[in-house]
């Protein structure tokens, strides 16, 4: 268990600049999920903290350590790679047992140990293969094994499960949350899937372009986005964002859409006539039922996925298609004309040009 | 880590660059500084001569003779075992019976040393009794007795044969691998194009042989500039120095007649026409690089 | 032309009647293997016979009767049995210590680069392209002020320097094929970077070792110049200047010299066939993935 303490990295690769400043506290026996799009910096923001890459600017430390200029065999971590990284020309017992064994640990003694997390990772079978002989699901096992057997301060996950197939990730992030439950210990997980993200996080980083966008707990992320970054990149399917005006009358601030006036109680200064981008959930629009619908709109395309059912709708406010979701027990027809009806508590202004979320 | 590294770069690194820094790039550079001095490789007094010993290689007939004799040496010796061993592949590479044991056939003078293959072919065109008068006394149905390596005209050319009779199964091997890395669907797609046999080589296959083509001319010119042992065994240059190159030119002056600064001069020629070739070498390799990566 | 059944053509429809040009092109192979295999029966031939019956027009004869003067004669002469043993004690330390270099420079260029790396592989392999001549005057000056002409060192040194730059290639270019990603976890688990080369690095590169231990040992085996010029007495002489130096001896004794030759092709022709394998892999992979 450890404390790990990131204080105004910032890293360039020549003239390029791919970390901009980030501060960040995880906090002892914290799941903390990094995502954001490739090419966001969160890879190069976990390797800086293994210690693999260098720091341009700032400090790291665990425990209250500083670690910064501390070699990564130092600083007591563990890490999972994407492609696993495991010796092909050695078995998974001496893979598991490789950093022991670096470590001059008695023989006898590695191969208990060695043992010992076989058997909680059920891979006791394995021991004698080699990687190659491994599926995807059990190389991933290996891995895992190889990294806890020193008892790590931290552990970081470099998009461990993006080599699987989409039903053995759903098993291996559970088994990464037993493992997390089980073993108390501080991880840092990067990832580029939002999902997995809100499922294994205590909470998430999310990094664009070399900075952090947010930081919070899951649901508060998909609830209070910061901005529309958060907005269009937390949840599926993503938030419906609407291009559109702001306008202020004696009445309050409102916009208008098609006819809809959606008045809005903004904490941020508002300016007539600025550029704004609404945003609302799929969950959040409504198909009327009454005969007075907030505004019309046409069915494109149908999705049905089993346990709901996802409309695309065509509107006259906006360009993207909307998303509204359903249950799977409907009988819209392509090109039907419905009433939609908006959850008015659930709406999000965001100004378009800093991306603020100003509700 | 950026320490780390530093540190094991420098502890790598140290060994390997000052055995090439000593032997290799030292030798280079003092080549240059002996081609202005006359000195004689045993006395330590010798002289700043300036361009004495290059304004010799302009005046020196044998210099011009070894000249021209490297430049047909270096086309032939690039471009025979090349075109061999492209023709060898495509025959071996249409899957016939036995192709492993034409393969190995083909392979093995590459395993043999220059003096071997020197020795062998000195016998093959020996007047009296070698194998090619002998052939063409069969055929001919009389006595032939002609000494392909002592007569001016032939001297050269017959070399040029032994050589390019070793280096086939080289530039054989590279062609057979880069067939295969020949992606089986774009052959598919000729024939359901209609491409005949001929079109489908000229067309598709040269094309993607290039990549290959390009290493067997790299391992082409460096045996060519190299090729000094197989000349120096069956001619020794001569007869009247038909088959002198500069490389043996370079070792006649320098280590028959002692002229070692001499000899570094016309080194240092031969340093500068290796330079042009790889400058140029490097340059094509840019291009091929580009398109097939 | 048109119907050779050339390169992957399993594919034709199989309506086509009988295709005669597998057969042709099996008897076109053929006389050209003859052709091919001709030079090194004479060797082979010239060594079983006596140096008259070659004298007499009969070397290219399919031999009646095997002789075996030519090697009971070789094998006894003392200065031969130096010979071997000089060439092997040039061959075999010289191919250890070139590889090894060529390991910890492709390391580098490879795992290690930093600014300048590149240009500095590129001075090193360019190292290949130059005749030997080059650098022979300075050389041999060197090595006769440090006393090493008419020694075995001579050689070594010259050969382990002359082996870097294709050593550096080939190493790097494999070394380059293993994971990033493997390094990186052995460096996390606390390894130092001397033991990733030597647990992860080298153990995944054997293809590779195979194909410079096969280059490497041909060309120093078989090197004619350097021991011409390094080399002058008897005792010191290696196996090729040895061949040498026996027509020298007897103005003919063809039949010795076959011997001779052949007993001195066979080392390098058993390392081939020991790697053959890995070889031909090795060599296009690091040649072509430059």
């Amino acid at each position: 268990m450890a404390e790990l303490v990131l204080n105004n990295i910032k890293k360039s690769f020549g003239d390029i600049e791919v970390i901009k400043g980030v501060d960040l506290k995880v906090s002892h026996g914290e799941f903390m999920v990094f995502v954001g799009p490739s090419g966001c910096g969160k890879s190069t923001m976990l390797r800086m903290i293994s210690g693999l890459e260098s720091v341009t600017e700032g400090s790291i430390h665990i425990d209250g350590a500083d670690v910064t200029h501390e070699a990564p065999s130092k600083r007591q971590l563990a890490m999972v790679f994407q492609s696993y990284a495991l010796f092909p020309h050695m078995t998974v017992e001496q893979n598991i047992g490789f950093g022991l064994k670096l470590a001059k640990l008695p023989k006898k003694e590695i191969e208990e140990k060695v043992a010992e997390v076989a058997r909680v990772l059920k891979i006791t079978d394995l021991l004698p293969r080699t990687p190659r002989q491994l599926s995807g699901g059990q190389r991933q096992r290996v891995a895992i094994g190889r990294s806890i057997i020193r008892h790590p301060k931290i552990f970081l996950f470099d998009e461990p499960l993006s080599n699987l197939d989409a039903a053995l990730r759903v098993q291996m992030r559970l088994e990464i949350l037993r493992l997390h439950t089980r073993l108390k210990t501080t991880m840092v997980y990067v990832t580029h899937d939002q999902v997995e993200a809100m499922t294994l996080a205590d909470r998430i980083v999310v990094f664009n372009h070399g900075k952090i966008e947010q930081s919070g707990p899951p649901i508060e992320l998909y609830n209070h986005p910061a901005n529309i970054f958060v907005a269009g990149f937390i949840g599926a399917p993503a938030m419906n964002l609407i291009a559109t005006t702001l306008s202020t009358d004696k009445q309050g601030t409102y916009i208008d859409l098609d006819g809809l006036r959606l008045p809005f109680n903004l904490k941020a200064n508002a300016v007539d006539k600025m550029s704004v981008t609404f945003g609302i959930r799929s969950e959040h629009l409504e198909v009327c039922t009454n005969d007075s619908p907030d505004f019309q709109a046409q069915v494109e395309i149908i999705e049905d996925l089993g346990s709901e059912s996802l409309l695309y709708l065509q509107t006259n406010f906006s360009t993207e298609p909307l998303t509204v979701r359903v249950s799977p027990e409907n009988d819209y027809r392509t090109g039907q004309k419905i009433g939609i009806q908006v959850d008015k508590s659930k709406m999000h202004i965001f100004d378009t040009e800093t991306g603020r979320n100003m509700s | 880590m950026e320490k780390e590294n530093r540190f094991w770069q420098i502890v790598f690194l140290s060994l390997p660059m000052a055995v090439f820094v000593i032997l290799i790039i030292w030798p280079l550079t003092s080549s240059f500084y002996y081609s202005f001095t006359n000195w004689n490789g045993f006395n330590s007094d010798y002289q700043y001569v300036g361009f004495d010993n290059f304004i010799k290689i302009l005046t020196d007939k044998l210099f011009y003779q070894a000249a021209i004799n490297t430049s047909i040496w270096m086309v032939a010796a690039i471009f025979l075992p090349s075109l061999f061993g492209l023709v060898l592949a495509l025959l071996i590479d249409s899957s016939v019976p036995g192709g492993s044991i034409f393969k190995s056939i083909f392979y093995l003078p590459i395993c043999l040393s220059a003096v071997v293959v020197g020795q062998t072919w000195v016998w093959i065109y020996q007047p009296d009794w070698g194998l090619m008068n002998t052939v063409i006394g069969f055929i001919a149905q009389e006595k032939f007795n002609y000494a392909w390596l002592a007569k001016p005209d032939t001297a050269l050319g017959s070399v040029i044969l032994a050589w390019s009779w070793q280096q086939t199964g080289l530039s054989m091997v590279i062609y057979l691998a880069g067939l295969t890395s020949i992606s089986e669907d774009l052959i598919e797609v000729c024939e359901i194009e209609g491409a005949s046999t001929w079109q489908r080589i000229r067309l598709v296959i040269f094309p993607l042989l290039t990549p290959a083509t390009v290493v067997v001319i790299a391992l082409s010119v460096i045996n060519s500039l190299k090729g000094f042992d197989i000349l120096y065994i069956m001619t020794g240059g001569g007869p009247f120095n038909s088959s002198d190159t500069l490389a043996m030119h370079m070792y006649n002056e320098s280590f028959k007649k002692y002229l070692m600064g001499y000899g570094s001069a016309i080194s240092v020629v031969l340093f500068l026409i290796a330079l042009t070739i790889i400058r140029i070498y490097f340059k094509q390799l840019k291009k091929v690089d580009e398109i097939y990566g | 032309m048109a119907d050779i059944q050339l390169p992957h053509g399993t594919g034709a429809p199989s309506a086509k009647p009988f295709n005669p040009w597998p057969v042709v092109i099996f008897i076109i192979l053929s006389i050209l293997a003859v052709l091919f295999l001709a030079p090194t029966v004479g060797v082979l031939f010239s060594s079983i016979k006596t140096t008259k019956e070659i004298a007499f027009g009969r070397l290219w004869d399919f031999p009646t009767s095997v002789y075996w003067g030519n090697f009971a004669d070789i094998l006894s002469n003392p200065s031969v049995q130096g010979y071997f043993v000089n060439t092997l004690l040039i061959t075999v330390p010289a191919t250890v210590i070139s590889i090894t270099l060529g390991i910890l420079n492709g390391y580098v260029f490879a795992k290690l680069p930093f600014r300048g790396s590149g240009i500095l592989f590129l001075v090193i392999i360019s190292g290949m392209f130059f005749p030997p001549q080059v650098i022979l005057i300075p050389l041999f000056r060197l090595f006769n002020g440090l006393h090493l002409i008419d020694t075995l060192w001579s050689v070594i040194f010259i050969h382990i320097a002359m082996g870097i730059p294709i050593c550096t290639l080939l190493m790097r270019n494999f070394f380059a094929t293993v994971p990033n990603a493997l390094r990186e976890a052995a460096i996390l688990e606390g390894a130092s970077e001397w033991q990733v080369l030597t647990k992860i690095a080298l153990p995944l590169s054997l293809p590779a070792l195979a194909v410079l231990v096969t280059l490497q040992f041909t060309w120093i085996w078989n090197d004619f110049l350097w021991p011409l010029i390094f080399i002058q007495s008897d005792e010191k002489r290696t196996v090729m200047l040895g061949i040498v130096n026996l027509k020298g001896q007897y103005s003919v004794a063809w039949g010795v010299q076959g011997a001779l030759s052949l007993l001195a092709s066979l080392p390098t022709l058993i390392v081939f066939l020991f790697f053959q394998k890995y070889f031909i892999k090795g060599m296009t992979m690091g040649a072509v993935k430059g």
